[in-house]
């Protein structure tokens, strides 16, 4: 990797990012988003070359402690470990919780590896062909993100689809570069100045996925992991022969959650569930699918750890997060000046260089801190939620306060964020699509405006491209898919009321 | 209807607007959508069964989680970033951790139990992680990385 002078701290960075984030990832109710968006403020201290070492190693670690609580106690610590439990925590049952633990470790490197070389090849092509994309086809491709967010999400599609434009409406308020007028916002007192930015995106995103998780964590009681995992008696030690005969699985596993990844909005636990369900069609032996099955182990972890490369292909080529976590990151590339986009790895090739090694790095940290010690670090667990919550309450005040180099405002935005979604949220707002539409709502705004201005108003522009016109077919594609897939749910759903009545 | 009256002084505007049209149809759509749903399953439009917090809910946890979350910002300004948290780490701590143990230490102490008792035990931990974490933070995130503190 020519042009990076790697630096020690690079790997103490790697290491702290990848310990924290498997903490994180292994507790329930704690995710790899909550991690990144709680860790960003100290990336102000580093340049982002630096910072992006810890980043990577919290969404990779984040990500692969998920398989510790699915395994063991059968409750995924992240919502990407979903299948993990469905053979991992039999084979616990049966006294083989080490040799699972080891099997979904082994399977996570893998996946992470594989979705490292995909995201290698396929990012600067796909960023070279972006390049010449004008402002239609840049607008049109948010908005193709915006409903394939809503589209795949499973649920409510429509409230998905409204939740992202609430975010785009919120990203909107404040100051108009293009002609220096406020909208949205007071137009006098103190309000007026504190606003004339908006909201800031580091705020948002921290009371979004820290304070609304404690909120919810509150309302239910805040009730305290009792989990008793036994790892000391084992009735099957882990051999990596134990893998034989895994091979295709773990390709096909791979590239299923790469794929998954690089589309914006699906998220982990789609991976998991795809690469889960076709280990099942393809297995010779589908029956013990469900029952501790080592296929089954592998296909989910080896998907999910897939998608940490794949989400980072939209990201960096097109500048679309592939997901919440992702979303989080293109925050750090903000707060540092960079803005991700096809012009990103030709401008940044230093930075793009060192995305893979930090991810290659983190996976072989990942590896190496969860395999080896995987007795102790499984204790995670059952660390004491009621004295973690207090430090990262501290952790988010501190954090949203330097957004803009001290100012209160911000903790006052990070508080109604958190506490004003996890109302909205029982009424079916979703936060990954408000969160991408926050994050896109302003680039969306330049480039249709662009495009009108070049136009002379005339709306016609957004048909005119050949390019255009294939990212509408792939809007309504996605919309009318959704709209079938809801019908068939829908259905479903009342085949099997009428069969219990 | 395929064209835009684009007047430079207007510009701000033109987004924000079309945004929230988009929004209202999406509105529309929902409720709709939930007509026709109530309509089929003869079900009222009002789910008597909604509930905005779950049965049971913990008001201490929830309640106490907010107000402090509140108070917090308010008191960093008055007392400055150290003393406000050291006092506000040590009350999460005991929301969240059982105010019933409040009176357990207070009983603990007056009958000279000392760590054996749960209570003491609760409360010595919730001072012990506030001070610690408070001047971690302060000393790792002000000193150490120059970030702007309250």
């Amino acid at each position: 990797m020519g042009g990076i002078t790697f630096q020690f701290q690079y790997l103490l960075m790697s290491l702290l990012g990848v310990g924290v984030g498997i903490i994180f990832g292994a507790l329930p109710g704690m995710t790899a988003t909550m991690a990144i968006a709680i860790f960003l403020p100290l990336t102000y201290a580093y340049d982002l070359n630096t910072s992006l070492y810890l980043l990577l190693g919290l969404y990779v670690g984040g990500i692969s402690g998920g398989l510790i609580p699915a395994i063991l106690v059968n409750i995924p610590g992240t919502p990407s470990s979903i299948c993990t439990g469905f053979d991992g925590h039999p084979m616990a049952m049966r006294g083989e919780g080490e040799r699972a633990l080891k099997i979904g470790i082994t399977a996570s490197f893998i996946g992470g590896m594989v979705s490292l070389v995909f995201l290698w090849f396929f990012t600067p092509p796909l960023a070279k062909f972006a390049i010449n994309f004008g402002a239609v086809e840049k607008f049109l491709i948010i908005l193709f993100a915006m409903t394939i967010i809503a589209a795949l999400s499973k649920g409510d599609m429509l409230m998905g689809i409204f939740s992202g434009f609430v975010g785009v409406l919120i990203s909107l308020m404040g100051n108009f570069a293009y002609n220096g007028m406020n909208r949205m916002i007071p137009t006098s007192g103190i309000l007026k100045l504190k606003m004339r930015n908006g909201f800031a995106l580091l705020p948002v995103m921290i009371g979004l996925f820290a304070l609304m998780q404690i909120f919810q964590e509150a309302e239910t009681g805040m009730k305290e992991n009792d989990f008793k995992t036994n790892l000391d008696t084992q009735t099957r030690k882990f051999k990596f022969s134990d893998l034989k005969g895994q091979g295709i699985n773990f390709i096909r596993s791979a590239i299923i959650g790469t794929f998954v990844g690089v589309l914006p909005g699906v998220g982990g636990s789609a991976a998991s569930l795809l690469s889960y369900s076709q280990a099942k069609n393809f297995s010779k032996h589908p029956e013990e699918l469900g029952k501790g099955s080592v296929e089954g182990l592998v296909a989910s972890e080896c998907a999910n750890n897939g998608l940490t490369g794949g989400a980072l292909i939209p990201l960096l080529s097109l500048g679309i997060p592939g997901d919440s976590t992702t979303a989080v990151l293109v925050g750090a590339f903000l707060l540092q000046g960079v803005t991700v986009g096809p012009l990103f790895i030709s401008e940044n090739p230093i930075l793009w260089k060192s995305i893979l090694l930090g991810l290659f790095i983190a996976n072989i940290f990942m590896f190496i801190l969860m395999f080896y010690p995987i007795k102790w670090i499984s204790k995670i667990i059952n660390l004491p939620k009621g004295r973690l919550y207090p430090v990262i309450i501290l952790l988010c005040v501190v954090g949203a306060y330097s957004a803009n180099n001290g100012n209160m405002f911000d903790v006052w935005s990070m508080i109604l964020f958190g506490f004003g979604f996890y109302i909205l949220n029982k009424f079916g707002m979703t936060t990954a699509p408000f969160l991408i539409g926050f994050i896109l709502g302003k680039n969306l705004e330049e480039y249709f405006i662009d495009a009108i201005q070049g136009s002379g108003g005339s709306l016609g522009i957004f048909f005119s491209s050949t390019i255009g016109n294939v990212i509408w077919v792939l809007i309504a594609v996605s919309i009318f898919y959704s709209i079938w897939d809801a019908t068939k749910d829908s259905r479903k759903a009342r085949k099997a009321a009428k069969a219990a009545k | 209807m395929f064209h835009i009256d684009f007047k430079f002084s207007q510009a701000h505007l033109i987004v924000p607007r079309i945004i929230a049209w988009v929004l209202v149809i999406l509105l529309v759509a929902i409720l709709i959508r939930r007509i026709v749903r109530c309509i089929k399953t003869k079900k009222p439009f009002f789910n008597k069964d909604f509930r905005l917090l779950v049965k049971g809910w913990d008001k201490v946890r929830l309640i106490g989680y907010l107000v402090l979350l509140c108070l917090y910002p308010l008191a960093m300004q008055a007392i400055h970033f150290l003393p406000a948290s050291i006092i506000f780490m040590f009350l999460f701590n005991v929301i969240f951790n059982g105010v019933e143990h409040v009176k357990g230490f207070v009983a603990a102490v007056k009958a000279k139990e000392g760590w054996s008792n749960p209570s003491f035990r609760s409360i010595i931990i919730s001072l012990i992680v506030s001070v610690v974490s408070s001047v971690l933070i302060w000393l790792i995130f002000g000193t150490l990385f120059k970030i702007t503190l309250p």
